[in-house]
């Protein structure tokens, strides 16, 4: 896979996203009180740290959107393990059983999201539609319609009792010292870890390639000889695992398990993988961009917040850089033409 | 180009959105303060607000300017907006903090990193399952609980059936009023008997009126007296109380909190009374205290902030009027 040429319309695409992240942050600096207040370690930090669930999110979300579907259950499934862990660390699983299980749950329902779409023949829309009211209700069940609070009964020493995993679940989104930029949470590292390999692994793998040809083009990919099933339904479990694992870190963040939390997270996961570039027909999209989405919206929110801009001023401003950045798609080839025109007449 | 053009857009509509805005007017040296609700659209939010300005108008009359900032989550009633706003105030740096917080175990971790940001939280409403904070200024709710379990008593002349719905699982506030309603009960009047105290309305009036439906078509017939602990089980209980003809005081309803609705009921006497809080007090007490202990003067941990009892008898008298019909106006009237 060869980079896109320097200037050429791809490269422009690709670069979309960081320059509108760029344009946000310069807008901010312009303004005095933003100025002193916004560009802190401090606030930097906050900013990361309320990023990662969105962004953990909006990597498994790139994978089935450039491959062409969409998971509206990923709110739920996030709400869905949260309780999980919750349940997991009262049973007194240790940390590395926790994760590993959680994920797996959230693998599963991607698992089944995959499964009926590709053997059923059914639109993801609808498929995921109905996963999002089927994990709501098994997370409520799960946590008998109230928050799951596990007693952490030791501090982050091993000791054996239930709840001893609490503290070091509870670590992934802690701030240790709230007035500087180090150290950052573990789960930034790890959001930041998962970035890079997923990059990777969807720019440059077999599997990866595949995602792409399967969004721009199902049949072509099929006579091609891609097992375009399979691959779709790796594709939904995967990007369902994400989703546990942003399920650990909404726990994470709670420090309870919470079976109402995360409703309408998808469209903001959704949101923030538009914004870095991705295309709802499929076929376009990447990590680097959606992770970039999810943290421009995380920096719009927390500026608005700290120029005191009434809250629906800042829902209008975030819905409007959406349509914006999805519009560019449409504008240029406009401006483009625009462009000729005034060439050829001069 | 196509930057060029994102860019432009948003710094378009950053400077209009600015425009709006009510900004500087930070005054050099006062303190910044802000005061975060669960919400922002009931009015019992309104009146914390009202509360607070009031607070802040008095403050600058005695030479200590304060800068009230209000900010509630952006979706209501959703923890992880509620942390992010507390989180977002703590990066920014204000001088101390006035927090209802949504959940008493999951804003734990926002309040022990605001204080060791520094910045003092003073919690009102509802409790926090930690002590990091300077204080603690609510009703107290068991109080509020026993007082409604009196009037039920003397209403119902020491006997007689009653009925009390819970509101939701895991709801501290309404929970020690239910427990202080049973308690009342319990210790001063032997000769009534609790028929159901078991049952849950949930969150919402819909589920609320459902359960009522229930629990009267099991003990319609029998039941004297009702003890509602919030105001959305009152307005549904009361509903459906007057399904079933029993309207009119011939069921004495005991409630909690006020509204448009309840209000009205108790008008018409279909409730016998109404437990109400003290939002206005509980605001301005919130900012007051937080003031004082950032003056570095010792603050109780724990400020009651009263519950008063609203018959249809005593409604009209100035003190009750006051609290039925906060006058919010005269706080929030300009510039909300």
């Amino acid at each position: 896979m060869n980079f896109p040429r320097l200037g050429s319309r791809e490269f422009l695409k690709a670069v979309r996203p960081f320059a509108g992240l760029f344009v946000v942050l310069l807008l901010f600096a312009l303004d005095g009180e933003l100025r002193s207040l916004f560009f802190k370690g401090s606030n930097f930090k906050m900013i990361l740290t309320q990023t990662v669930i969105v962004a953990i999110g909006a990597m498994g979300m790139t994978m089935v959107i450039v491959s062409g579907g969409i998971d509206l259950s990923a709110g739920s499934v996030v709400a869905l393990c949260s309780v999980v862990t919750a349940r997991l660390i009262e049973q007194g699983h240790g940390l590395a059983a926790v994760l590993t299980f959680t994920v797996l749950a959230g693998g599963l329902a991607g698992l089944a999201n995959g499964g009926i779409i590709t053997t059923v023949r059914m639109m993801p829309f609808i498929v995921t539609l109905g996963m999002m009211g089927i994990a709501r209700g098994i997370s409520k069940w799960l946590a008998n319609n109230q928050t799951v609070n596990p007693e952490s009964c030791c501090g982050a020493d091993l000791c054996r009792c239930p709840g001893f995993s609490m503290e070091s679940v509870k670590q992934f989104m802690a701030y240790e010292s709230p007035l500087t930029f180090f150290p950052l949470p573990d789960g930034v590292w790890l959001a930041l870890g998962l970035a890079v390999v997923m990059a990777v692994v969807l720019r440059s793998t077999v599997f990866g390639r595949y995602v792409f040809a399967i969004g721009s083009n199902e049949d072509t990919a099929r006579l091609c000889g891609i097992r375009v099933n399979v691959n779709k339904v790796a594709i939904y479990a995967l990007a369902g695992a994400f989703f546990g694992l942003a399920g650990v870190m909404q726990f994470s963040r709670l420090t309870q398990g919470d079976p109402s939390v995360a409703i309408g997270l998808e469209l903001q996961i959704i949101a923030a993988v538009v914004i870095g570039g991705a295309s709802l027909s499929g076929g376009a999209g990447s990590i680097p961009g959606s992770v970039i989405g999810a943290f421009m919206m995380a920096c719009l929110a927390n500026g608005s917040g700290i120029k005191d801009w009434p809250n629906y001023m800042q829902e209008i401003i975030i819905g409007v850089v959406i349509i914006l950045a999805v519009g560019m798609d449409k504008v240029e080839p406009f401006i483009q033409r625009l462009f000729k025109r005034q060439s050829s007449s001069n | 180009m196509k930057s060029w053009l994102l860019g432009a857009a948003c710094a378009a509509l950053v400077f209009v959105s600015g425009c709006g805005s009510q900004s500087g007017d930070s005054s050099g040296n006062g303190l910044s303060i802000v005061v975060i609700p669960k919400g922002t659209t009931h009015e019992f939010w309104k009146s914390i607000h009202a509360g607070a300005i009031k607070a802040k108008q008095e403050l600058e009359a005695s030479g200590q300017p304060v800068k009230i900032i209000w900010k509630g989550p952006l979706k209501e009633d959703d923890r992880d907006e509620q942390i992010k706003v507390v989180e977002n105030f703590i990066a920014r740096g204000v001088d101390g903090m006035v927090l209802a917080p949504l959940d008493d175990k999951a804003l734990v971790r926002p309040v022990e990193t605001a204080d060791e940001a520094g910045i003092p939280v003073v919690i009102i409403d509802s409790g926090l399952q930690t002590d990091k904070y300077a204080s603690f200024v609510s009703t107290d709710n068991a109080l509020g609980g026993r007082m409604g379990g009196a009037r039920l008593g003397k209403l119902l002349g020491g006997k007689g059936n009653v009925l009390l719905l819970r509101y939701a699982v895991g709801s501290a506030s309404t929970t020690k009023r239910e427990q202080g309603f049973l308690d009342e009960i319990k210790e001063n009047f032997p000769g009534i008997k609790v028929l159901s105290s078991d049952q849950y309305a949930g969150a919402t009036r819909d589920l609320a009126y459902t359960a009522s439906q229930n629990l009267l078509s099991r003990y319609g017939n029998e039941v004297n007296g009702i003890f509602c602990p919030n105001e959305s089980v009152t307005v549904s209980m009361t509903k459906a109380v007057r399904d079933i003809g029993k309207g009119g005081g011939m069921v004495k309803i005991i409630g909690f909190d006020t509204s448009v609705q309840s209000l009205r009921d108790l008008k018409s006497g279909d409730v016998a009374g109404l437990v109400v809080q003290n939002p206005v007090k509980m605001g301005y007490l919130g900012v007051m205290t937080l003031v004082e202990h950032l003056g570095g003067k010792a603050v109780a941990k724990r400020i009651d902030t009263g519950v008063a009892l609203i018959t249809s008898e005593n409604m009209t008298e100035p003190d009750m009027r006051e609290l039925l019909n906060p006058p919010l106006e005269k706080y929030l009237g300009t510039g909300n």
